[in-house]
This record gives C-alpha cells, sequence and structure tokens, in this order.
C-alpha cells in the first residue's frame, strides 16, 4: 500500500518569513506591508483553489488543502493585526494635543 | 445529511437480516424434527425479502425520492427440499420399509446463509454509524457558537 | 483584499454541492448494504463523477467555473442493471469500501467549509473571531 509522506506544501512558506528583510525606513515598509497583502493574498488564493480540487476528487492528500487553509487563516490574521497596530497607533498620535 | 432517511434504509436492513437470522436458527433447530406440533411434516423455511420503494407521493414533493427505501421481508415459505430417509426400523414415526423422514435441512448450506446474514447485518451497522458520524460532524460546523 | 468576491461565492458553492452529493452518495450505499439479500434488486450509485467530469474539462484554473456551467451540475441516484448471480460478499465488501470512502470525503468537505468560513469571519470581524 503506498502511503504518501507528510511533505509540507511547496509554498516555500518556511524560507518566505526567515529571508524577508526587516523594514527600516518608511519606505522599505510601505513595500513590506505591499509584499505582505500581495502574499496573504495569494496564499488564500491557492487555499481556495485547493478546496475546489478537493470537491472535484482531484486531491490525493487531504491534509495539504486543510495544511493550507490553516496557513491562509494565519497569515491573514497577523496581517489584520498589523493593521489594527498601525491603526491603534495613528489614532493615538491624533489624540496627541499639539 | 439525510440523517432521517439514511437510518431508516439502514434499520430495515437489519430487520431483514434479523428475520433471517431466526429463520435459519429455526431451520438448525428442526434438523431431527420429525413432526412440527399440529402434526405435520416439518419443512425447511426461507424468507424473501425484496426492495422497499420510497413512497409514492414522495416523487411528488422532490426527485430525489425515488431512490430506494432499504428493504423489507415479503413472505416466509418453505423450501424446496425433499425429506432426507433414514432407515431407523425400531423408531415410533419409521414407515412401512423402516424409514423416517427427516426435514431436509441442509446444515452447511443454512451455516452459509448464517454468516452471510450476520456479515449484512453487521455492514447495515456500519452504514448507519457513518450516517450518525457524518450528520455529528455536520452540526459541528461553525465552532462552538 | 479579501471580500466574498463571485470566485468566493462559486468555491462555496461547489463545496456545498459536493456535500449534498456525498449525502446522497450515502443513501444510495445503505440501499445496497440493505438489500443484500433482496430478490431482484437492482443495485444504486450515485450520478455526480461524470457531471463533474464534464465540469472539469470545460474549466480548467481558479474563476474560470461560471455559476451557469455550475448549476447544470445536479447529482441524483439512477438504478443500475439487475444484479448478476455471483458473490454477494464481494459486493458487499465493495460497499463496504465505498461507504467509507465517502464517509471520509464527507467530513474533509466539511472541515474544509468550516476552515474557510473562520477566515471569512476573521475579515468580517477585524481580526477578532
Amino acid at each position: 500500500m503506498n502511503v504518501p509522506s507528510v511533505d509540507f506544501l511547496p509554498l516555500g512558506a518556511e524560507g518566505a518569513y526567515a529571508t524577508k528583510s526587516k523594514p527600516g525606513s518608511a519606505g522599505d515598509f510601505a513595500h513590506w506591508l505591499d509584499q505582505e497583502f500581495t502574499e496573504v493574498n495569494d496564499k488564500l488564493n491557492q487555499a481556495d483553489d485547493l478546496v475546489r480540487k478537493l470537491t472535484l476528487g482531484e486531491v490525493d492528500n487531504v491534509h495539504h488543502v486543510m495544511i493550507a487553509l490553516d496557513q491562509a487563516r494565519i497569515s491573514f490574521q497577523l496581517l489584520t493585526q498589523v493593521r489594527n497596530k498601525l491603526l491603534e497607533g495613528y489614532q493615538e498620535i491624533l489624540r496627541m494635543s499639539v | 445529511m439525510n440523517y432521517l432517511s439514511a437510518f431508516k434504509i439502514s434499520a430495515s436492513g437489519m430487520t431483514v437480516e434479523k428475520a433471517r437470522l431466526d429463520v435459519t436458527a429455526m431451520n438448525l433447530a428442526n434438523v431431527h424434527s420429525t413432526r412440527t406440533a399440529d402434526g405435520r411434516a416439518f419443512v425447511p423455511m426461507q424468507v424473501i425479502s425484496v426492495a422497499k420503494q420510497g413512497a409514492p407521493f414522495a416523487s411528488y414533493l422532490s426527485a430525489a425520492s425515488l431512490h430506494g427505501a432499504g428493504a423489507q421481508v415479503v413472505g416466509v415459505r418453505e423450501r424446496n427440499a425433499a425429506p432426507r430417509m433414514v432407515y431407523e426400523p425400531g423408531h415410533p414415526e419409521a414407515d412401512g420399509k423402516g424409514f423416517v423422514a427427516y426435514p431436509g435441512v441442509d446444515p452447511v448450506g443454512e451455516m452459509v446463509n448464517l454468516i452471510s446474514t450476520m456479515r449484512a447485518y453487521e455492514a447495515n451497522v456500519a452504514a448507519l454509524n457513518a450516517a450518525k458520524t457524518m450528520a455529528l460532524k455536520a452540526l459541528e460546523l461553525g465552532g462552538n457558537t | 483584499m479579501l471580500a466574498l468576491s463571485e470566485s468566493d461565492r462559486i468555491t462555496t458553492a461547489l463545496v456545498m454541492m459536493a456535500l449534498d452529493a456525498a449525502a446522497l452518495r450515502h443513501q444510495a450505499i445503505a440501499n445496497n448494504l440493505a438489500n443484500v439479500h433482496s430478490q431482484d434488486y437492482r443495485p444504486q450509485r450515485l450520478n455526480f463523477e461524470e457531471q463533474l467530469s464534464a465540469l472539469r474539462h470545460a474549466v480548467d484554473t481558479r474563476g474560470s467555473i461560471t455559476p451557469t456551467a455550475l448549476a447544470q451540475v445536479r447529482p441524483f441516484i439512477e438504478t443500475g442493471a439487475m444484479r448478476a448471480a455471483g458473490s454477494l460478499a464481494e459486493k458487499m465488501d465493495m460497499e463496504l469500501v465505498k461507504l467509507s470512502q465517502n464517509a471520509v470525503h464527507y467530513q474533509s468537505l466539511l472541515k474544509a467549509l468550516d476552515k474557510r468560513g473562520t477566515i471569512f469571519s476573521l475579515a468580517v470581524n477585524e481580526g477578532r473571531r
């Protein structure tokens, strides 16, 4: 019986976060944020694609679909938290009396 | 997951197999019965079962109801088995030539039936459990809210 | 960035339809198992895989499945030819395999639907569940 191994998705997910350069100046940060948005969107699309494949019966390993969904969710959560913190900081600045 | 109809289907299957089990047990118990309580010779029986159709009016409600609704027993009838003649001159039931007519029960055949019936019964239980698991899993959608 | 786009809605519709199909398939299998010893029984099966194949050939990548194409796919139970005299045990085993397979497929679809729903609710609730 051929038991497929539990290998991680070829998303390069582990490498992606490790090699991301830390934001330095404001320009770098904006660039980084833009990158993050694109990446999260890609992850979400990929997860959705895998779900469709599962529905159509084209998936050999169900765990790939589950892992992709989890990764998409976590990346999205991270990005949302970043966005929330940014908003908080902005609102605090607004509250500062000149 | 239409668990109601799934349960009904599997339950009907279990009923049929239970009936087959009872009849097989009766046949085996009467291997050496020369006659029944009312004086007639015992003849081995068999269960006749057929598929149950979905309720006729249900087909007007939805196309999906045209599928089957399990199985049902339609009758228990005598097998076409000739009696087993055994030479026992001293037996009270012996005929003129000294032969006693025992029921034509085929023990091996009945045991095979028994095994087949049990497997089918277990298969229906497996189907019931699968339906239950699927229905319960569907309830878990959306987390704990 | 993340909205219930047309594509998302189609994926959800696909998963719902696959779930319906799996539930219906279970009924066909349960019926076949209940009628193992029935006389003149015609085994039932689900007509869905072939419709999916047609859908798959018509489209390939994400976003290409149109609502109209999806609406053409409707799972239904069909009755086959009368069961040939032969090994009942084998046929029962085949049905039991299908039973397990179908149950697992149904539950994976449920899980996938649930996880997608979590992501959407995160979007709606600004990161809170």
